[in-house]
């Protein structure tokens, strides 16, 4: 089954490094939504309930990660699709403040595509014990 | 391997506590072989939601009510400063609202960290029921749109109905 | 991550395309920085912008693996914060570093698919390095885990200043805490109110109507403190419209300059973050529409640049935000014509009714179609946004000479002044900032007209619908009303028939919870004196819609 993915950045240069990543290797034929500010994201988000996973950067103008998050949060939308917080930070204090907001986990920068893999394989574990 | 519905408590017990012996070491992916459960009274009917999801159960104090809220909102109350929504159940189940009596009784729940009140007759005790008395809910229970209820506890010849919280409070608009 | 066996290299001509723009904003903000500093001018505003694109600068090129690229950058960012924390610090050489660094970081981008040289980066670095060992508040010594948590949202504590940085959502929930405070106050001044009047007056009790009052003041003097906290001065917001309006003036090729007043005065965060936009809007419509192109200027001996003035005054605890600029002006003929297009012409009664009738939808006087037409939002979605923040907008205009918007907010929004009024034994709250005025109702003033009650009122005839109908409380009217609320908001009026008027009270506003659903005329609840809970009329939507009643 073809995976679907969206990718909330401000940067064209990452969201072609998603895209990228998502077409090669197992992940090649995902269909990859991307929006470039929080706003955007957050209607694709609503309007696509079958993602399987959201990438979602933390700092972009008009609506950051953290406001999509609690936004996300407060509204129920889609609370069964996991949200990766893509960001440059990374002290514990800055990834527990990201998951308490709703994170589903935490993604570095710079990253490289096994990371993106890696992270990909985690949310796919979990779905899979979720309907179990 | 269920026993006939029915039998006495002690027996039924006894068998859960046999099951819970023989259960794998992965238990947590399997649902506990007892369920806890708050159960209330609706107009002579009994239903049961789990203990995890109700936070308290307080009096019912002053419902204000809100002009144009949705259907089976009851109104809003004052729980220690924080506004609350209360659910008037009875409505969501066809029948006529309540008149509140001294033993209504307002189960405040958490669903989704949502919390809101439901409005009940009346409180009647928190139970352990096993699994395995659980049935899917009988036809002359059901009726189209109650979806709601995920079960029936027959136990200590009473009937419980498993209220499924979250598609109680899956309003319709 | 080495920039040979990079994954993305391939993508090397997008970081380019992506970066050297960015970075060459940068080189320019720097510039025109060193440029304000000779004129004793802080530039405060310009090192705002700064912070998102030095970050981006960073974060793509530690992606594509060019690691002289990333330090430039990030020696880059570690410059404008150590400037953020001690603006004192700015000097010729700090200029001098900053114009070199940002001419560095472009050499590096663009030629970022040759390969780098590294050299001329960690010169670089070094140079920055002594700078910050220098002050006391930026040591890169410091764990670079430590300055990101310090300048991000959240707790952080300067070492050199008396200021702490404080997650907004902390306020909040203090604010609901001590307000929880204060209701389970009353709940015990209330509990000794009943007690009897013998036993009040008993030694042991004769104090404690001194202590519940003493305890009442001091939460309320603790709720003024915290509401106080909430206030950020509106230069947070003022500060990037010079640049946003540089921006757009040369995009329309008119020469334009901003001047804001007034940015110390401080502001509720929550009014803030949702006056940005609506500000901006006025902003971008003076200079599409209202500087007029450099002939036209230069034709009305006007000077060739236009000013657009944008300036706040506090004014009896209402902040006042007043958006002039010296264009055109606004003709009336044409909004007149507009008028009697859409078949208004009746409510332009004076040029001042005339003028506010551009609030309205579908009221654009611009026949030019721009390239940023798209962004001359019509000003009715403007003034909406003012009126949802209990606010007001109005306009002055002079033909030739220019337009001035001047736009009227309350302080905070956690806290209303509300009129406490009952309609069939329910009680609402309605906001002050839209009650024109309460009326006592006298039987020969109401005429029934279509089944809508009409009042003559100061002199106009507006609707006054039935409090009970409109509210729903299910209870026919019957005579039981004996007063009636007129609300307003810019142009429009309506009376609303009601059985008490209960008294004015400061309410902390709770809004609704999702279950409840989306009224259309309630906007949020809050808790009485008493501890019951009573419903806020949203005022604004029952003005908006044709509420028939």
């Amino acid at each position: 089954m073809p995976n679907a993915f969206l990718v909330v950045d401000d940067s064209k240069l990452h969201q072609k490094m998603y895209k990228l990543v998502f077409s090669q290797g197992a992940l090649a034929g995902s269909t990859v939504h991307q929006a470039t500010n929080g706003r955007e994201g957050y209607a694709l988000l609503a309007a696509h309930p079958e993602l399987a996973l959201v990438f979602l950067d933390l700092n972009m103008p008009e609506m950051n990660g953290l406001e999509f998050l609690e936004r996300r949060h407060a509204e129920k939308l889609h609370p069964h699709i996991p949200i990766v917080l893509v960001t440059t930070e990374g002290t514990p204090e800055d990834e527990a403040r990201g998951r308490a907001a709703g994170a589903w986990d935490y993604l570095r920068k710079p990253f490289r595509p096994a990371d993106l893999e890696r992270v990909v394989a985690r949310a796919f574990e979990h779905a899979a014990k979720r309907s179990a | 391997m269920s026993g006939p519905p029915g039998q006495g408590a002690d027996s039924l017990l006894r068998f859960a506590d046999e099951l819970e012996r023989q259960a794998p070491a992965t238990e947590a992916l399997r649902p506990s072989p007892e369920l806890h459960l708050v159960t209330f009274a609706l107009d002579r009917e009994e239903f049961g939601i789990p203990i995890e999801q109700v936070r308290e159960v307080i009096r019912v104090g002053e419902i204000t009510r809100v002009p144009q809220a949705r259907p089976h909102v009851r109104g809003v109350t004052n729980l220690r400063g924080r506004v609350l929504a209360v659910v008037e159940i009875r409505t969501r189940m066809g029948l006529p609202a309540a008149e509140i009596t001294p033993r209504s009784r307002v189960v405040v729940v958490g669903v989704h960290d949502r919390i809101l009140g439901i409005l009940v007759d009346g409180v009647s005790q928190v139970v352990k029921v096993p699994t395995e008395t659980v049935a899917p809910a009988p036809e002359e229970v059901l009726s189209p749109g109650t979806d709601y209820i995920t079960g029936v506890a027959r136990w200590n010849s009473r009937l419980i109905m498993l209220l499924d919280l979250e598609k109680v409070l899956l309003l319709p608009d | 991550m080495d920039a040979d066996d990079n994954a993305f290299s391939e993508l090397i001509q997008d970081y380019i395309v992506e970066c050297l723009p960015l970075a060459e904003q940068v080189g320019d903000a720097f510039v025109e920085l060193e440029r304000r500093w000779r004129d004793e001018d802080e530039g405060a505003d310009l090192l705002e912008p700064l912070r998102g694109r030095l970050h981006t600068l960073k974060g793509n090129s530690a992606m594509m693996g060019l690691a002289p690229a990333q330090a430039v950058a990030h020696a880059l960012e570690d410059v404008c914060a150590l400037l953020r924390a001690e603006p004192a610090r700015r000097s010729d050489e700090v200029a001098a570093l900053l114009v070199g660094g940002s001419g560095l970081l472009i050499d590096l981008v663009r030629s970022a698919a040759n390969g780098s040289k590294p050299e001329a980066a960690a010169e670089f670095v070094e140079q920055v390095r002594s700078l910050l060992d220098a002050s006391p508040s930026a040591s890169p010594r410091r764990r670079r885990g430590d300055r990101r948590v310090a300048e991000r949202r959240g707790d952080a504590a300067d070492s050199s200043s008396s200021v702490v940085r404080v997650d907004f959502r902390r306020l909040d929930a203090m604010l609901e805490v001590l307000g929880e405070g204060m209701i389970e106050q009353e709940a015990v001044a209330e509990l000794y109110r009943r007690l009897p009047r013998k036993v009040r007056a008993t030694d042991e009790l004769s104090d404690l109507d001194r202590g519940l009052l003493a305890l009442r003041k001091t939460l309320k003097r603790l709720e003024g403190i915290l509401m106080e906290t909430r206030l950020l001065p509106i230069s947070s917001v003022f500060g990037r419209f010079p640049r946003l309006v540089r921006d757009l003036a040369q995009a329309e090729n008119k020469p334009v300059r901003v001047v804001t007043a007034g940015g110390e005065i401080p502001l509720d965060k929550a009014i803030l973050d949702r006056i940005g936009e609506p500000l901006m809007h006025l902003l971008t419509n003076a200079v599409v529409h209202g500087i007029e192109s450099p002939e036209e200027r230069a034709r009305a001996q006007k000077p060739a640049e236009g000013t657009i003035d944008l300036r706040a005054t506090s004014e009896s605890g209402r902040v006042v935000i007043r958006i002039t600029d010296d264009g055109g002006g606004l003709d009336d003929a044409k909004i007149l014509a507009k008028a009697r297009a859409l078949g208004l012409e009746s409510r332009a009664a004076d040029p001042e009714q005339l003028r506010s009738l551009i609030f309205l939808p579908g009221f654009s006087t611009a026949e030019e179609v721009s390239a940023l037409a798209g962004r001359g939002v019509g000003l009715d979605v403007v003034a909406h946004a003012i009126h949802e923040l209990g606010g007001t907008i109005e306009v002055e205009s002079r033909l030739g000479r220019g337009t001035s918007f001047t736009l009227n907010l309350p302080l905070t929004l956690a806290i209303l002044r509300s009129l406490i009024v009952e309609v069939d034994r329910e009680r609402y709250a309605v906001p002050i900032s839209h009650v024109a005025a309460t009326v006592r109702v006298e039987p020969d003033t109401m005429h029934e007209m279509n089944r809508k009650g009409v009042a003559l009122w100061r002199g106009d005839l507006i609707h006054v619908c039935d409090g009970g109908t409109l509210l729903g409380t299910g209870v026919a009217p019957n005579g039981s009303r004996r007063f009636y609320i007129v609300i307003s908001m810019g142009n429009r009026r309506r009376g609303i028939l009601v059985d008490r008027l209960i008294g004015h009270q400061d309410i902390v506003v709770k809004s609704l919870d999702a279950t409840v659903g989306r009224p259309d005329v309630v906007s949020g609840t809050t808790i009485l004196g008493d501890g019951k809970v009573a419903c806020i009329l949203d005022a604004v939507r029952i003005l908006d819609q044709r509420m028939s009643a």
